[in-house]
């Protein structure tokens, strides 16, 4: 799967006024943090926590409206609405695809931040 | 830089140092991504990870503007926004709620709950600048008026003070109440409408053989009258009147005074009653310039008004004055007063009136005193309604016991 697909570069790029260093730093910083955000919607729904599962789904929302990554986005957000409408059932599917989704997500910025060129 | 960005800037900020932001965000990325964009808008920033730390920053840092985000761990925005509010030291606070909500009925719970605004995050960078623009234009005019408001509050504090002190000079221009002369004895209450009356009155020797006292009551309320009343009492001191008059005559001194006090600029006057007693003879002379309280109160009960009609001081410059005469017996008393002691209103607008107030000191004949003048002045406040009269109120007593 291509970069473009996963994330809108030009899009994120715009965001940051074209700033790509503040871009690189934002996709390593995203890169440690989801995979903890994750865990714990994870946890959540394990625990049949559905608060704690919207919690967990808006924060990660906020972080990945900085990437122009509509597939995940909606997939996050539809995570954050089972989560507060207590319907924990049809979230273990949804919470399935959207890490799924998220780790493709991942891959793409872990290959973006390669690029960073070293100082 | 972004022209845009660095051409409005400076229009946001009354003071040449940069604005400070404090941006409250638990979310890294998110965090990171606004602080960047408000700093290549030349603002400094603040950066706290939760709704409590980022309380401690705002009371220790005070930031023109606060960015909070809505949903965070230990305490959320806009329960950091109530606090806020609830704290009078900085309830003064810009503050913007920040979240990825963006349902009206949110937006309505934010700005209830005491948000000055709202910002989505999936704002428009064009939309985030002109809210945190708009915020601190808000807190920048905010800071001007608390601190023009500061400014008044030590003004004002500082004109108490001055008038306090004034109003402490105009007290040292009162007598001292007890025994003027051998078997005369005076008292006093005076109740000022304002911080400085322009009521003034004093009992005083002439010479050995009589003596002199009087109640005076400048037109108009506060400084102004205060300080005319405080140069015409200098002017009634016996030691000045003898440049100008050769005996204590009443009608005399109010001759001399009336060349002296013409009517202000303004249309402000006098009205003056001054009375000498001889201790030899022990009649009472008197002169009145448009002054109506004075009454004398026999050992016996009688009350007679010691006043006749008279044109106020200073409207013809030749007047001249009638004195007349009484003879004092021994337990006769005099009380002058100001008209605020007769004039005090009742809530309907009926004014105490003469009348009630000579049945009051007729009640009170066999009371000392020092204890009949808080008393008329306690029965004056009780028709008022209120301790302050809208005019000065003040009673001179004197008795004889001769």
């Amino acid at each position: 799967m291509s970069t473009e697909a996963i994330f809108n570069l030009a899009e994120a790029l715009g965001r940051v006024d074209e700033d790509e260093d503040l871009l690189y730093t934002l996709a390593e910083l995203f890169v440690e943090q989801a995979p903890l955000d994750m865990a714990a919607a994870r946890a959540a729904l394990e625990a049949g926590d559905a608060a704690a599962l919207a919690r967990a789904a808006h924060r990660m929302k906020g972080a990945l409206l900085q990437f122009s990554a509509p597939r995940v986005l909606a997939g996050i957000s539809q995570l954050e609405a089972l989560g507060k409408a207590g319907t924990l059932d049809q979230a273990t599917t949804v919470c399935a695809h959207v890490d799924q989704e998220l780790q493709t997500l991942i891959t793409a910025l872990r290959e973006y931040a390669a690029k960073r060129p070293a100082v | 830089m972004n022209p845009e960005i660095s051409s409005t800037q400076p229009a946001t900020h009354v003071s040449h140092a940069p604005a400070t932001i404090l941006l409250v965000d638990d979310e890294p990325v998110s965090r990171l991504s606004m602080a960047a964009r408000l700093k290549r808008m030349g603002l400094r920033v603040l950066e706290a990870g939760n709704g409590k730390e980022g309380l401690e920053i705002l009371r220790r840092e005070r930031p023109d503007l606060t960015i909070l985000d809505w949903v965070m761990p230990e305490m959320d925005g806009p329960t950091v926004c109530e606090l806020v509010r609830r704290d009078p030291a900085i309830l003064s606070s810009q503050l913007i709620l920040m979240t990825s909500h963006d349902q009206p009925e949110q937006i309505a719970e934010g700005l209830a709950r005491g948000a000055d605004d709202f910002l989505s995050k999936a704002a428009s960078k064009q939309e985030i600048l002109a809210r945190v623009q708009s915020g601190l234009r808000t807190a920048s005019l905010l800071q001007s008026i608390e601190s023009a408001r500061d400014q008044l509050r030590a003004k004002q504090e500082q004109m108490e003070d001055e008038l306090l002190s004034a109003a402490g000079y105009m007290h040292s221009l009162l007598p001292r109440a007890g025994e003027v002369a051998p078997g005369i004895h005076m008292s006093w209450t005076y109740r000022p409408s304002l911080a400085l009356g322009g009521d003034l009155f004093n009992c005083s020797r002439w010479d050995d053989r009589s003596i002199m006292f009087y109640i005076l009551d400048a037109s108009g309320h506060g400084v102004s009258p205060a300080l005319r009343a405080a140069s015409f009492a200098t002017f009634l001191r016996a030691e000045n009147l003898r440049h100008f008059v050769t005996a204590n005559d009443p009608a005399a001194i109010l001759a001399e005074a009336n060349r002296h006090y013409p009517l202000t600029e303004e249309g402000y006057y006098f009205t003056v009653w001054i009375g000498s007693f001889d201790r030899t003879t022990h009649q009472l002379r008197y002169a009145t310039a448009g002054h109506g309280g004075a009454v004398i109160q026999r050992r016996n009960g009688t009350i007679e008004w010691l006043t006749h009609a008279h044109l106020p001081l200073g409207f013809e410059p030749e007047s001249t004055y009638e004195l007349k005469t009484t003879q004092i017996e021994d337990g006769d008393r005099v009380i002058l007063m100001s008209d605020g002691v007769y004039e005090a209103p009742a809530a309907t607008g009926e004014v105490w009136g003469t009348e009630r107030l000579a049945a009051t000191l007729g009640a009170l004949r066999s009371t000392a005193l020092s204890d009949v003048l808080p008393a008329m002045m306690a029965e004056a406040e009780r028709w008022h309604g209120a301790s302050i009269f809208p005019d000065d109120a003040a009673l001179l007593g004197l008795e004889f016991r001769i």
